[in-house]
């Protein structure tokens, strides 16, 4: 962005300010370092990646969330003014979709299925059981200790091994309330380097059937 | 192709569109500021079923919620059509107005809940098709049909935007836009819409006054005579921003005659001179390839030219180039090329623009348009800058000058801008002089409608009518005329403005024989070739309210 006096048109061309220049827009309503410089510097690469460089808003917001742990108006605020946006279009983009989280949520949530698949094989009785495990009433509250949230979402494509849920980053299958039982105890307890390690890669299987390695089609394919 | 829009099918189609919009729509129609004048209101009216077939709940929203000083929301008779949003995106460029949430839980919110700032946000409450968007300032002042309006003119900036003026019992209610095609396109910006709270001040000046006591207004003008008389260039006279064509044609008889030399000095005066050949109209700006933009913040300066330029970028198509030291809101397209001269420079930008690729190719017209920098540029120089720029590439120039009448008064010739230091006495007819009034003041006389704390050292004081009183026309940076319809009735002891005027002219020594608006236009629309049009104001009756037709119930 070009702030001092060019001579030449042509020089003013090529360095002509892009999206918001003036103060009013420039100035965030909020203050400033929500965001650590590596974070915004990630934020504004994204842009190059897509025709259009609002797209990048999404991916933006994934960063700050993971980098904050919710979207506060101050992160939202860095993100505009790191993509070069109006804090108001972030805002209505963030407010739109259920994973970006304006509240405070727990270090680990609980994304349980509740699409007809899932209730069939009763989901219900799974969402009752987190929630008496963790000790929250509702949906999105954080539990007393900070640890677990939990929320009930639509089908997140694993049908087959119904009732499924995803904690944090992993999908659990064929659930049972000790599998919920098994992994809120898990996380209760203080874990070893090497436990936490491990946790990221294996997922806690229903202790009567173990989950298949890889999917098998169950239709036939199709031309 | 036959559209049918009255077939049983299509009103049968309208009534179950409009079950779902009422699903959730509150009746409160007997309390709501839209009621009378609400689309919503009259399609049910028309359309709608007499019974609900919904018994479930309502969504219900916190309400009503301060958007911004003057506009509330209530998201409970919100009907979700996004037009104040797309609006804000589209036409006025900001988007501090989204849509919070989705689907069905969606609502209309400002960014971070923090209040709008824009110069252009009053334009979503006329947009609103229902009461979710109103006027704080009008809120549950009257209902549409006990207001009378007229079909009057902005006077708040140059660019002369068409707004109705709405009166109740004598007092100024409500100011909304009125479409002009050529000039507004149906908005105008907040200072026009929410700025008049001053015309229903209660301490508004009645009565003439000489030191503070009461007088006659033949007492007050004769004492202002022998002020003023014969002082040459010690009479120093302050003139307001919009002072009419009529009266500027009345005041420059007086500066011919009995106050000779005195020196003049208008508000807001942009000290661009006057214009040398025809200039740009508002609405050639839709047809321009580039337009250029010297040394105006459009903004502030004249709003709603500034939406035309958005409109001609991202609409038309047209690329900007704006000269400017510091950013303004016109960079909020990705194209537009800004060059940031240093204050003082702009006309040596202007020049090296010739040969600039862009108005070398532009493949269609061109308008070049200049404003004065806040008083930092050297304007004729600026001015000749952009006309010679105009000639060289084939385009037109517009100058943007900000006073309301700025253009009436340098046509009538007497739009001054000299400097009141030294007077001995001074006329300070409107708002005081900005630079303050002057040490060397030996006797003031104000005409004024408010009492300021800078009138109560006026010898004289003399009451004066708003815009909402005025007869007269303005004519707008363009070069249009156009005439001022008053909403509010001129109560002696206020006298019009053109009486005082030839009052005080009579008791200077100069008659000026007029006994009515028509006869002073007739005479201006003579002697000066740019106010022709006054020789003919059209008919002051407001054009008929369109009404809706169509069956009633399905």
């Amino acid at each position: 962005m070009s702030t001092k006096g060019t001579s030449d048109a042509k020089d003013a061309e090529n360095g002509a300010s892009k999206g918001p220049s003036d103060a009013k827009r420039a100035e965030s309503p909020h203050g400033t370092n929500a965001l650590p410089e590596h974070v915004l510097e990630e934020i504004r690469e994204l842009p190059a990646r897509y025709p259009q460089h609002r797209s990048a808003v999404m991916p933006a917001l994934d960063l700050a969330q993971e980098e904050v742990g919710y979207l506060t108006p101050e992160a939202m605020s860095e993100v505009a003014a790191a993509l070069d946006l109006d804090p108001g279009y972030v805002e209505g983009v963030a407010t739109f979709y259920t994973l970006f989280h304006l509240q405070p949520i727990g270090r680990h949530r609980f994304y349980v299925c509740t699409n007809l698949s899932c209730s069939l094989r009763g989901s219900s009785e799974i969402v009752e059981h987190v929630k008496k495990a963790i000790g929250v009433r509702e949906a999105g509250e954080v539990s007393k200790d900070g640890l677990f949230s939990y929320e009930e979402v639509e089908c997140l494509g694993a049908c087959e091994y119904a009732p499924m849920m995803r904690l944090d980053h992993e999908y659990y299958y064929d659930l049972t309330p000790e599998t919920i039982t098994a992994l809120v105890v898990e996380r209760r307890a203080p874990l070893s380097a090497a436990a936490k390690a491990s946790r990221r890669r294996t997922p806690v299987a229903a202790p009567d059937k173990a989950p298949p390695k890889k999917r098998v089609p169950r239709t036939k394919k199709i031309g | 192709m036959v559209v049918k829009t009255l077939s049983p099918m299509a009103v049968q189609a309208r009534a179950d569109i409009l079950e779902f919009e009422l699903v959730n729509h509150p009746l409160d129609c007997p309390v709501c500021d839209k009621g009378g004048e609400c689309p919503l209101q009259d399609f049910t009216f028309r359309h709608g079923y007499p019974t609900s077939r919904i018994d479930g709940p309502r969504l219900h929203f916190k309400k009503p919620i301060p958007l911004s000083e003057n506009i509330a929301l209530d998201r409970e008779r919100c009907v979700l059509c996004y037009r104040c949003t797309r609006y804000y995106d589209e036409v006025a460029w900001e988007q501090e107005l989204t849509v919070g949430q989705r689907g069905v839980q969606s609502f209309i919110t400002s960014q971070f809940d923090q209040p709008l700032q824009s110069i252009f946000s009053g334009n979503i409450i006329d947009l609103c098709p229902v009461g979710a968007l109103t006027s704080r300032v009008w809120r549950f002042e009257s209902r549409p049909w006990d207001m009378t309006h007229t079909e009057s003119i902005c006077s708040k900036c140059a660019v002369g935007c068409n707004v109705n003026l709405w009166q109740r019992r004598g007092q100024l209610v409500r100011v909304t836009s009125r479409e002009n095609d050529d000039i507004d396109e149906g908005w105008i910006c907040d200072r026009g819409r929410f700025d008049y709270t001053d015309v229903n001040d209660p301490s508004r000046l009645r009565t003439p006054r000489i030191n503070g006591a009461k007088a006659t207004w033949a007492d007050a003008l004769a004492t202002v005579s022998t002020g003023i008389k014969g002082k040459g260039a010690k009479l120093g006279i302050s003139l307001p921003k919009d002072i009419t064509n009529e009266e500027a044609f009345l005041f420059k008889r007086l500066l011919d005659g009995p106050l000779r030399g005195a020196r003049v000095k208008m508000h807001g005066r942009t000290a661009l001179p006057a214009p040398i050949a025809a200039t740009l109209r508002i609405k050639d700006l839709d047809a321009a390839r580039v337009i250029v933009i010297v040394a105006s913040d459009t903004e502030s300066d004249v709003p709603i030219v500034n939406l035309r330029i958005k409109k001609a970028a991202s609409k038309r198509g047209a690329r900007l180039i704006v000269i400017h030291p510091d950013g303004v809101d016109l960079d909020r397209d990705p194209n537009t090329i800004h060059i940031r001269n240093a204050p003082g420079s702009a006309a040596a930008e202007v020049r090296k623009l010739a040969s600039h690729r862009l108005l070398k190719s532009a493949g269609g017209p061109i308008a070049i348009l200049y404003g004065d920098g806040l008083g930092s540029e050297e304007m004729a120089d600026l001015a000749k800058s952009c006309r010679d720029l105009a000639d060289a590439v084939g385009g037109n120039v517009m100058p943007l000058y900000r006073a309301t009448n700025e253009r009436g008064a340098i046509e009538a010739g007497v739009a001054g801008w000299d400097p009141l230091d030294g007077i001995e006495a001074l006329l300070s007819w409107g708002p005081p002089p900005t630079a303050g009034i002057p040490t060397s003041v030996k006797f003031m006389a104000a005409w004024d409608h408010l009492p300021r704390p800078e009138n109560e050292k006026a010898d004289v004081l003399l009451p004066a009518t708003t815009f909402a009183q005025r007869q007269g026309s303005y004519t707008n940076l363009e070069g249009t005329v156009q005439f001022l319809r008053p909403p509010i009735e001129v109560v002696p002891p206020l006298k019009e403005s053109w009486e005082v005027l030839v009052e005080l002219g009579a008791a200077l020594g100069l008659t000026l024989d007029y006994a009515g608006i028509f006869a002073i236009q007739r005479d201006a629309a003579a002697a000066i070739p740019a106010l022709a049009a006054l020789a003919q104001p059209p008919s002051p009756e407001p054009a008929p309210e369109p009404v809706l037709i169509g069956p009633a119930h399905p």
